[in-house]
């Protein structure tokens, strides 16, 4: 009956400052993840209803500074600029006081209804940390509420703090930090020169603007420009950035931090004590072996070892059940079928489509809890420190690294991974390497050929080889992305290495529920869909003729009068025959036929390109379609693929080589072009982008076909 | 001195921070700012980055990023060079340090 009054709350605070544990205790089930507009920065929202009223809390970004720099600091402050949510609750970690309370002072800054959380006070409590809050929220204007988001402590206290505000029954009193003279002095100049200004909002927060103004904000500087009152400003700033010059030797934005880290530290010596003799503490000892000069590397490729492991080793056995599911259910499904076309379209279309993607959901979850328990603990920003010297060599960032040796796995989960990123340019050149680091499916692919052609000591070897070949031509690529097209905005690597956290199994098995459902929502409707499009692209058109033909054959052989068993194996033949002259008949066939003159100069003939064709679906299918087309003339059973092949005048080493090459550089697969799409946010990159691997793929196996005919 | 030549263990007072517009900003707002305090605890195994101390917060940056950084350097730390936090100026050969 009563109807509920809405309250929309801001949370805004530190990376690891614990707002994501927050949210989720608020919010519970009840949230939904979209991004912010125009960017691809995750906006996670959720609500809950609370005496009355129904509080929508949004999970901002987390953000050290609100400076026009990096896009999560643009989306907060246009957030709260522009949304003007009820409350902007700071969330702040009470164990790195000094730090958090540099982004309170800039929300102070920007005169909303704030209100401080203080969280981890056990961790605070433990810690022996003495924090006098009363005095904290003289200094600060807001209040000030103390909470343990892990234990779920102190919430219902900051719900009413938040209600009250809202309601304006707790006044905020919206204290201003003083800066230095000349600073303050150019503040004011500029503040009334907008104020002055006629088509300026009167209720534009012009204090703010100054500061921005004198702290060189980009964003601020457009916004201001176009108006007349600009000239003055012009000169206020000028001279501001004279006298700031001459009495301080510094800039106005320099001397504006400064001010603030003063004002901060002043409020530290006055309500906090630390406990007296900090010793070290268990991060530091775990640093000392684990970012050790000698051991660092070793425990960084165990850690990554042990992920690859966690994902698909243990993911294999679920994998290969959800398989069995699905070939089960194919077996129950297909009798109760009318043969023929309605069978096929379910059967090899839908339920193997459906099959297809479902199959990739155990390494996708296990990828994904491993990594958000990296993530949490505190370790993920360690191993970018590790290993950033190599990738930075190649223009990558550390955080690449984990993202690539995944690609090895499966490039669909890979690039979801790569959002630990967080500049655009960083996650795009990561994003471009992923499908060079040969995945899972390409394997079957070069242990037939490799197997078929090369004794078993070599096809080892010849293995490796392809595996280096990718990694080599990745990295290049990322070397030629990031010194061509992707040169400016590489994220800085000035970050801090959080204190070492055990994660609660809350989190990440929450993160990993999302990530699989984003998997299956996104990815799933497009391998879905292209599944079926090669599968009505192998069936479609068909020949009557082929058809007829397969009814009278089989008329013939029922009609001679031999033994059963070799009836049966002459049906057998029959049908394969028929079955491959289908499939050279299907739009498949003609599109392999088609590509023959530009694959002949690899060694390729129409029946290499029909399962190249089809191996965008998948790239295992690639043996598949080679097992279906080469197995004309043969009887089925009677030979395995490799001997077919072998036997194949069409086939050679040569030909195997480079056709292990092609499959390893070219297009990895439809699923994975379609999640490139969505992370990169346009189709254009894209598709530029599957120019380029066709053509490297082109040149690469060109060359390796060339140097194998001479050599062998 | 810059703060890339200083070495693991060493303290020093940051006297000017210059890089491009971005980089210089998130320096200064996690708190190295003119007069802050710093140690060195380590440099990546392979050398390039390096981990400071500023506050009590372990931040991380790149070699060309802390050359922008001036420092004055303070006393330096000895003992500690390779960082086992906890033995710090204990027993050597036998005696309290």
């Amino acid at each position: 009956m009563s109807q509920h009054k809405t309250i929309t709350v801001a949370l805004a605070g530190n990376p690891n400052a614990g707002k994501s544990s927050l949210f989720n205790a608020l919010t519970g089930a009840h949230q939904r993840v979209g991004n912010f507009p125009g960017v691809t920065i995750e906006k996670h929202e959720g609500y809950l209803d609370y005496r009355g009223y129904r509080i929508t809390v949004v999970d901002l970004p987390g953000t050290y500074s609100l400076t026009p720099y990096s896009p999560e600091e643009i989306v907060t402050r246009r957030f709260i600029i522009d949304e003007k949510p009820d409350v902007v609750v700071n969330v702040v970690e009470g164990t790195n006081l000094e730090r958090n309370l540099m982004l309170t002072v800039q929300l102070m800054e920007m005169e909303v209804d704030l209100l401080v959380a203080l969280n981890m006070m056990d961790e605070v409590e433990e810690k022996g940390i003495s924090i006098d809050l009363d005095q904290l929220e003289r200094l600060f204007g807001s209040h000030i509420v103390p909470i343990s988001a892990r234990n779920r402590k102190g919430l219902d206290e900051l719900l009413d703090h938040i209600v009250s505000v809202s309601e304006g029954r707790i006044e905020i009193r919206k204290n201003k930090i003083t800066f230095s003279a000349e600073v303050e002095k150019a503040i004011d100049k500029i503040a009334v020169l907008l104020a002055h200004e006629r088509e300026l909002d009167a209720a534009a927060n012009h204090r703010w603007l100054a500061i921005k103004l004198l702290e060189n904000d980009r964003e601020v500087y457009t916004q201001v420009q176009k108006y007349p009152v600009w000239v003055k400003i012009e000169l206020a700033l000028q001279e501001a950035i004279t006298e700031c010059g001459i009495l301080h030797s510094t800039d106005p934005e320099a001397l504006i931090t400064e001010d603030r880290h003063a004002f901060v530290r002043g409020a530290m010596q006055e309500c906090v004590r630390l406990p007296k003799a900090a010793r070290a503490s268990a991060s530091d000892y775990i640093d000392a072996v684990v970012l050790n000069r000698v051991l660092g590397l070793p425990v960084f490729f165990l850690v990554v070892w042990a992920i690859f492991q966690l994902t698909f080793t243990l993911g294999k056995p679920l994998m290969e059940a959800l398989a069995y599911a699905f070939g089960l259910l194919s077996e129950t499904v297909a009798p109760h079928l009318p043969a023929g076309m309605v069978r096929s379209i379910f059967v090899d279309g839908v339920i193997s489509g459906v099959g297809s993607v479902v199959v990739f959901l155990p390494n996708i979850v296990l990828l994904f809890m491993g990594l958000s328990f990296l993530e949490a603990s505190g370790y993920m920003a360690r191993a970018a420190f590790v290993i950033d010297k190599v990738m930075h060599r190649f223009g990558l960032h550390g955080k690449s690294f984990i993202p690539m040796i995944t690609g090895f796995g499966c490039s669909i989960p890979a690039i979801m991974a790569t959002r630990t990123l967080k500049s655009r340019s960083d996650r795009l050149a990561t994003i471009m390497t992923i499908p060079f680091m040969s995945c899972g499916a390409k394997l079957p692919v070069y242990v037939l050929l490799a197997g078929a052609f090369f004794p078993p000591a070599m096809a080892a070897n010849v293995m490796f080889g392809i595996y280096l070949l990718g990694i080599m031509i990745g990295l290049w690529t990322a070397w030629l992305l990031k010194s061509t097209v992707l040169k400016s905005d590489s994220e800085p690597f000035v970050m801090e290495l959080p204190p070492y956290r055990w994660p609660t199994l809350t989190s990440v098995v929450f993160q990993a529920r999302m990530k699989a459902v984003m998997y299956l929502k996104k990815a799933g409707t497009l391998i879905l869909g292209a599944v079926i499009v090669i599968w009505a692209a192998s069936n479609f058109p068909r020949s009557s003729a082929l058809d007829a033909e397969l009814v009278q054959e089989k008329a013939k052989i029922e009609a001679t009068a031999v033994a059963p068993e070799l009836k049966a194996e002459q049906l057998q033949t029959l049908e394969a025959r028929i079955e491959a002259s289908q499939l050279e008949y299907s739009l498949a066939g003609r599109s392999g036929k088609l590509l023959e003159p530009l694959i002949r100069p690899l060694g390729f003939d129409w029946r290499i390109g029909i399962s190249l064709v089809t191996g965008l679906a998948a790239k295992e299918v690639v043996v598949s379609t080679l097992g279906t087309i080469f197995s004309i003339g043969h009887a089925a059973g009677e030979t395995s693929l490799s001997q077919i092949l072998r036997s194949d005048p069409g086939f050679s080493k040569a030909t195997a080589l480079s056709l292990m090459v092609f499959v390893l550089l070219y297009i990895p697969c439809v699923a994975s072009v379609g999640v490139m799409k969505k992370e990169v946010g346009a189709w254009k990159p894209v598709l530029l982008y599957s120019v380029y691997v066709l053509a490297v793929a082109w040149i690469a196996s060109f060359i390796t076909y060339r140097l194998a005919l001479l050599w062998m | 001195m810059k703060l890339s030549e200083l070495k693991a263990g060493d303290r020093a007072e940051v006297t000017s921070v210059a890089a491009e517009p971005a980089v210089r900003r998130r320096l200064m707002d996690l708190g190295l700012v003119r007069g802050t305090e710093l140690k060195v605890l380590r440099f990546a195994p392979l050398g390039d980055p390096i981990e400071v101390n500023c506050n009590g917060m372990l931040l991380t940056m790149r070699r060309n990023e802390a050359e922008g950084i001036t420092v004055h350097i303070l006393a330096g730390d000895e003992g500690h060079q390779h960082g086992w936090p906890g033995f710090r100026r204990r027993h050597r050969f036998g005696k309290r340090a």
